[in-house]
């Protein structure tokens, strides 16, 4: 993972949103979010991220033979960002997609990269993951309880076909999808549904070029269905709840993560949730991975320990994964 | 219909939890502080559990559950 070096608190971000700065950490469990400085790329954040994980891996940039990249915030409209970190760390020739599901970005990342080492298209597939989402908030009072989540972040997973030690083995991802829900979070403009600024001028739709986020409907619709996503990956497996020793959900909000694990009869006793939102803030696609990457540096994942991948996005998409140590 | 007893028990609770009273039929829950978005997700667990009736994704939406009167309604539109 790699995050930015500014820390921006609640303390100083509370005023300019209209809000206390208790307020912020009550209904959302953060203390704190990283920012880039101004310019900075999407994709510079991913390639620090990318060049940290291939180290981790004991891979040299010569050994990735497919690049994935999930964001929300993209350095450009066209192409994507995958090609940016391809040329930055002067990746091979080879095939480098962007995928656009949001904060279920690592899940959808994880298994397309399975499939492509199963089926012996790629031997090493490296995932970039991040977002600066400040670039595209709204830190007026408007907006105060949407901007008052999200942090800038990048983290990279490498899914390759030889198992290395202290890896993670997936076993299985579960995805879904409802588009009736596709209004409840996103930003609706540019594109050829709602406009561009050729059709109109931004100002005139401003709402339409911000983040819309319908907290009530994402938290009663993720609160179901992340538990059922769970459950269908635990019940495929034949595997029950108790037989998870580590969740480690996308970092949406301290509450949500909470419900999840009070609908699963998670065991939250051990600290087996694993929550990096008082340090970062919500960083949508990269959030899953720094949480990964804190818990795995913890040392503390033990051998055979089952990890379970909850996430929950625009669209409405979700899912969940299932890894073992 | 009169709804189950742990149903009205497990409201009861979060309004004393909230500082409220017993709500009455046609008191709005959410701006009584009985429900809010989490609670209505365990809320609507007790509901299947209680009732025996399976609340679809689609019917997870406030408007179903704002008073007592309004989950009657529903329990009965979804065993009719």
């Amino acid at each position: 993972m790699y995050a930015p070096e500014q820390s921006i608190s609640n303390e100083e971000l509370a005023g300019q949103l209209g809000l206390e700065p208790e307020q912020i950490f009550k209904s959302s469990g953060i203390r704190r979010r990283r920012r880039a400085s101004e310019g900075t790329t999407t994709s510079s954040l991913a390639a620090k991220a990318l060049t940290l994980a291939l180290e981790d891996a004991g891979l040299k940039t010569e050994d990735v033979d497919y690049l994935l990249f999930g964001t929300m915030t993209p350095d450009r409209f066209i192409p994507g960002s995958s090609p940016a970190v391809q040329k930055a760390l002067g990746l091979r020739e080879i095939p480098c997609l962007d995928i656009r599901a949001t904060c279920c970005n690592a899940l959808y990342a994880l298994q397309v990269a399975h499939a492509l080492v199963a089926s012996g298209t790629a031997r090493n597939v490296a995932i970039c993951l991040a977002e600066i989402q400040s670039a595209f908030l709204d830190f007026s009072p408007a907006a105060g309880t949407t901007s008052m989540l999200f942090g800038d972040g990048a983290s990279a997973l490498i899914v390759s076909n030889e198992k290395t030690e202290g890896a993670l083995e997936i076993l299985d991802i579960h995805l879904a999808t409802d588009g009736t829900y596709v209004d409840d979070l996103g930003i609706r403009c540019p594109g050829t549904e709602f406009g561009t600024t050729r059709s109109h001028e931004q100002s005139e739709y401003a709402e339409d070029y911000a983040a819309r986020m319908v907290g009530q409907s994402v938290i009663l619709q993720a609160s179901r269905k992340i538990v059922a996503a769970c459950q269908t990956v635990l019940q495929r497996n034949n595997l029950q709840v108790t037989d998870v020793r580590w969740m480690v959900p996308h970092q949406a909000n301290a509450n949500l993560l909470a419900q999840v694990a009070r609908g699963l009869k998670f065991p939250t006793a051990q600290g087996g949730v694993i929550s990096v939102l008082e340090d970062y803030g919500n960083t949508s696609s990269a959030s899953m991975g720094i949480a990964l990457d804190t818990l795995r540096r913890s040392g503390r994942i033990q051998s055979e320990e089952r990890i379970l991948l909850p996430a929950f996005g625009a669209g409405f998409t979700w899912g969940a994964g299932l890894c073992v140590a | 219909m009169a709804l189950p007893q742990g149903v009205t028990d497990y409201l009861n609770e979060n309004a004393q939890n909230n500082g409220g009273g017993q709500p009455a039929a046609g008191d709005d829950l959410f701006k009584a502080g009985v429900l809010d978005s989490f609670a209505l997700v365990d809320f609507i667990g007790v509901l299947e559990t209680e009732t025996g009736i399976s609340v679809p994704d689609s019917d997870v939406k406030p408007a179903n559950f704002q008073t007592l009167e309004a989950i009657e309604r529903y329990v009965e539109s979804r065993k009719g």
